[in-house]
């Protein structure tokens, strides 16, 4: 990894970080407070691709197992990572990744706007799908409840999450026009 | 950023960072592996009394813990709902217990010393050529030492939308944040470079 990437990385989990602090936004359209921190799992993925976004995912989980109050509400600690709802947290990760893989192979500059926001629209949700799975996983495992159960919990947030991934979307489209990062893969 | 660390001269503020750490884990593991709730509330016991000998005083202690006895307690009610009285008991226990110890092991060790054993943890990754065991700990540097600035570069973005009386929305506020905080990576890797900080060995 080059020294620009990791510094691209380490910048990106600050932004991560700093969504967890700053407070909620309201959405115009919808009552909904967007506490933005999945979006900013989402972001790192589309603006900054699989390898570098993952890794940025990673640092900020780094600094959650080190004591650092960094998760919205000022969570942190390791034992969060013991909690039943762990598996969200974790899902970061491979969300980041997903996102980041899909996005590489299915956007690229030379596209039109509206096929660009889709295809990372499309990589987001993968990426919501990834972290919901893993966290009902776990969390049905972690409290002992049925698989059924844990999924229907899970289902209130969903409507959230996707409209962080349409908006993970928007947002990737602009950085990309103002400030291209994401490397192709094809 | 405020650290969860507090400066101290107890007896765990003396011991080795990877004594207390490897403690923990090993903790974690027999309280997960272990159902029976007379155990679970010695466990409870020992980690509130754990905890005292940090002498942080009840108000401090209660204001770094709640956050996550909030989440501890949502799991607990979710878990007598749908289970039974006695499953929520034990799921109760059992998080606080870890609770507790995690919070006397985050207390009594500084990010410096964490960064070390994070360093030292990643010498096997760093020997199969997976990452540089430095990069984790230069890296950890950097987030800490640029959030401030994107705070602040947040505000801004913040006063430049009242200015404008436009209303906050998360794309107008993300997409500046993101593209003015990325833009500085490459000064920042032209200065990390010059130094030679990333071939020092």
């Amino acid at each position: 990894m080059s020294t620009r990437d990791l510094v691209l990385a380490a910048l990106f989990a600050a932004i991560i970080v700093a969504l967890g602090l700053v407070p909620p936004i309201m959405l115009g359209f919808i009552p909904v407070p967007v506490t933005a921190q999945l979006l900013g799992v989402m972001l790192a993925g589309v603006i900054l691709g699989a390898k570098r976004g993952g890794f940025a995912v990673l640092l900020v989980l780094l600094l959650v197992a080190i004591g650092l109050p960094v998760l919205s509400g000022g969570r942190g600690g390791p034992a969060t990572f013991a909690l039943p709802t762990a598996g969200y947290l974790v899902g970061w990760f491979f969300a980041a990744f997903v996102t980041g893989y899909l996005s590489e192979r299915f956007v690229d500059r030379s596209q039109s706007g509206i096929v660009q926001i889709a295809g990372f629209f499309l990589a987001a949700l993968a990426g919501v799908v990834v972290d919901h799975a893993l966290g009902v996983i776990y969390l049905a495992w972690g409290t002992g409840t049925g698989l059924m159960t844990a999924f229907i919990g899970d289902l209130a947030f969903i409507p959230g999450d996707v409209l962080k991934a349409l908006i993970a979307a928007f947002a990737g489209r602009a950085v990309m026009v103002g400030y291209p990062l994401l490397p192709q893969r094809t | 950023m405020k650290t969860l660390y507090v400066e101290g001269d107890t007896f765990l503020h003396r011991l080795s960072p990877r004594v207390k750490l490897v403690s923990l884990a090993l903790a974690s593991l027999l309280l997960f592996l272990i159902d029976s709730p007379a155990f679970l509330v010695i466990a409870l016991l020992l980690g509130g009394g754990i905890h005292a000998s940090l002498r942080l005083g009840w108000r401090l202690s209660f204001s770094r813990l709640w956050p996550i006895l909030l989440t501890i307690a949502a799991v607990t009610v979710f878990t007598f709902l749908l289970n039974s009285p006695g499953q929520a008991l034990v799921v109760l226990l059992r998080l606080t217990a870890l609770a507790l110890f995690a919070a006397a092991v985050t207390a009594t060790t500084s990010t410096g010393d964490f960064i070390d054993e994070v360093t030292v943890a990643a010498r096997p990754l760093e020997r199969i050529g997976l990452v540089k065991a430095a990069d984790i700990g230069l890296s950890i540097g950097l987030v800490i030492r640029f959030l401030p600035e994107i705070l602040t570069r947040y505000q801004a973005i913040r006063d430049a939308h009242h200015a404008r009386g436009l209303k906050l929305r998360p794309l107008t506020l993300a997409v500046p944040l993101i593209i003015l905080t990325l833009r500085n990576a490459d000064e920042i890797a032209a200065a990390i470079d010059a130094r030679g900080i990333r071939t020092q060995k």
